[in-house]
């Protein structure tokens, strides 16, 4: 009976999440272009984001990492292609306009109001943002948010009083005060010591588990590895590899877009985990 | 692991106690009430000559208070103010010449002050920094060639001439001056309490994060450069018939502009107080000057901006704040007093003075 009862369930759980996935997904982007001059940043790139998702993105310098944030996140405008979010057009939406349909971003250089505190910091965003608190309902849900990063007990700091570590929980803590449901991290792993990026690496962890979808942009391999469902790899604007992070971390040209020709041919097997202490 | 990190970085055991939650607001808008107090007694203290001092500092005290949001809050160097002092002083000097009541007129000045902020900033909004500086510029002294060349006042050249008011009303103007003061000052308070002021920190601090965080950075920006326009329009048209006539180079001299900006910088821009205590403090030094015979009105200017923007870029205030703030540990007050020094002296001697 337990059984008759619990097939049906599974399957139509099956069904859910395959017909999501197939109608609309999260995040959609068709053939993104975006040129400055004569480079192209960011060439004809195309990829989707489903519900529940953690999308890891990595590349070398200058592979149009941060350009891409910025186009999703509504900084820059694409010189071509159209970006769906929740299967609806945002490609010509504002930065705020799309921070309150739930598009969330941190920046790579931390950007602290270092005039206010950090519980003010974090209250702005939940004073806009998606869900336009009150003043006093803000506060709450600063403290919240504080708590949920690990950085109550450094409320009433100014924001050019924080660690570096505690500037990037900063970021995270500001945009998940908005109440997204994309969180876009640009980088915030860069600059921390091991230790705190194995708190970082547990705190996307927590953040996706609380129901959020999140993009992750990082240099440090391992950690992106362990962290994402899906890794996609950018090098010189294109997409060079989407797939399960085991299976990008061995693939030929990946290695050899981040470490050269000549690694790429001498490491052909073990290559993920040589390659991820390398990058650390 | 999440959990034994948290029992890690736990308030009670490891974190360094951090500074007090604020209540700076409640002094500052305390202090600032006892400020506007003292300065309500002159006319009962003081002679006519203090009185027509006392009215100019309080005027120049509300320019600096208004310029502070947009310049102090929003961090936008708006350099062209002073238009709307002019608009002020013309819409009400006008609107009395035409037999109107003098309230009308000061109304009338507000609000086409406000329009024009509105037109000017949506335009000028879209710049930033430097560009946006130099745009609002220009536009004052555009403002002024238009006014004398259309002899808006039609007394020639753009002069206005008013009726006397009467001689009793002196105080009243004073009083005026003085209730627009302490209007700036609680919107100043509400500023900072406020998601508005919020959101115009916010731009201050970085613009770029605050559209991440879904402010809608351009109407706020408008919105506090039409905040910013209209006492200062009130304050031109109590001006101008306090002054009973004016012409363009008055009401839209450059040097008030210029005022605007040192007097809140030199109190501390984007605080609450700092307009107010740059005001009271820089103009009565100068009328002192100016009683004592000395021309010296420019002179300390130049040099104010001078000093103000190397030894004092955040103004009077933080100094005092500076003072006020528990030390930290091993750290003792006269050790900062020579800290102080030794930067002095690293100054001078790396500009080879």
């Amino acid at each position: 009976m337990s059984d008759a009862l619990s097939q049906p369930m599974e399957s139509d759980a099956g069904h859910g999440d395959d017909d999501s996935q197939v109608s609309t997904p999260l995040l959609q982007l068709k053939s993104i272009t975006k040129r400055f001059g004569g480079l192209a940043a960011v060439d004809n790139l195309s990829f989707s984001l489903h519900k529940g998702e953690i999308l890891g993105v990595i590349g070398p310098n200058g592979a149009g990492k941060s350009t891409m944030v910025d186009l999703i996140g509504g900084a820059t405008t694409p010189t071509s292609g159209t970006i769906f979010y929740q299967g609806h057009n945002v490609t010509g939406l504002s930065p705020h306009q799309r921070t309150q349909r739930g598009i969330a971003r941190t920046f790579q250089l931390t950007k602290p109001f270092t005039g206010l505190d950090v519980r003010e910091n974090v209250m702005v965003g939940a004073l806009f943002g998606q869900r336009r608190l009150s003043c006093s309902q803000a506060r709450r849900a600063a403290d919240e948010v504080l708590e949920r990063v690990h950085l109550v007990h450094k409320a009433t700091f100014k924001g050019d009083q924080l660690t570096i570590a505690d500037c990037k929980r900063l970021e995270i803590a500001r945009a998940l005060a908005t109440d997204p449901q994309l969180l876009l991290l640009d980088e915030v792993m860069a600059g921390l010591t091991p230790v705190e990026v194995a708190q970082a690496v547990e705190l996307i962890r927590q953040i996706n588990k609380s129901g959020l979808t999140v993009l992750v942009i990082e240099h440090i391999v391992g950690a992106i590895a362990s962290v994402s469902n899906r890794v996609l790899v950018l090098h010189h604007g294109r997409k060079i590899a989407e797939d399960e992070p085991a299976q990008v971390l061995s693939d030929p040209k990946v290695i050899e877009a981040y470490l050269g020709e000549r690694y790429a041919q001498k490491h052909t097997q073990d290559s993920a985990s040589g390659f991820s202490t390398a990058q650390e | 692991m999440a959990k034994g990190m948290k029992a890690q970085t736990s308030p009670t055991t490891q974190a360094p106690p951090g500074p007090k939650e604020g209540r700076e607001w409640l002094w500052s808008l305390l202090l600032g009430l006892l400020i506007l107090g003292l300065v309500a007694t002159v006319p009962f203290v003081g002679n006519a000559s203090d009185l027509h001092t006392w009215t100019l500092i309080v005027m120049f005290a509300v320019l600096a208070q208004s310029w502070n949001f947009i310049g102090g809050f929003a961090g936008y160097s708006a350099f062209g103010n002073v238009v709307f002092f002019g608009i002020g002083a013309y819409a009400t000097g006008l609107v009395l010449l035409a037999n109107q009541p003098f309230w009308l007129g000061l109304i009338a000045g507000a609000l086409v002050a406000g329009f024009f902020a509105l037109l000017l900033g949506l335009s000028v909004l879209r710049l930033r920094g430097h560009y946006f500086a130099v745009a609002t510029l220009g536009i004052a002294e555009a403002m002024r060639e238009f006014v004398t060349v259309r002899d808006v006042g039609g007394g020639g050249g753009g002069l206005i001439s008013l009726p006397l008011p009467s001689l009793d009303s002196y105080i009243r103007f004073f009083y005026a001056f003085l209730g627009l003061s302490l209007l700036c000052l609680l919107i100043t308070v509400f500023l900072t309490r406020s998601r508005f002021g919020y959101a115009l920190v916010a731009i201050r601090e970085s613009e770029q994060a605050a559209e991440a965080l879904g402010i809608p950075t351009y109407w706020y920006k408008v919105g506090a450069f039409v905040l910013s326009a209209m006492p200062v329009a009130v304050a031109g048209g109590l001006y101008g018939y306090w002054a009973t006539g004016f012409d363009p180079d008055t009401v839209f001299n450059v040097g008030i502009s210029v005022e605007m900006v040192l007097l809140t910088f030199l109190g501390g821009a984007g605080t609450i107080l700092g307009p107010l205590l740059g005001a009271i403090a820089f103009e009565y030094i100068s009328f002192q000057f100016q009683a004592s015979g000395f021309t010296f009105h420019n002179t300390l200017l130049g040099l104010s901006i001078v000093i103000v923007t190397v030894f004092l870029p955040q103004g009077i205030l933080r100094i005092i704040q500076e003072f006020g703030r528990q030390p930290a540990a091993g750290e003792r007050r006269a050790g900062r007093f020579a800290e102080g020094v030794r930067r002095v002296r690293r100054f001078i001697a790396a500009n080879g003075i």
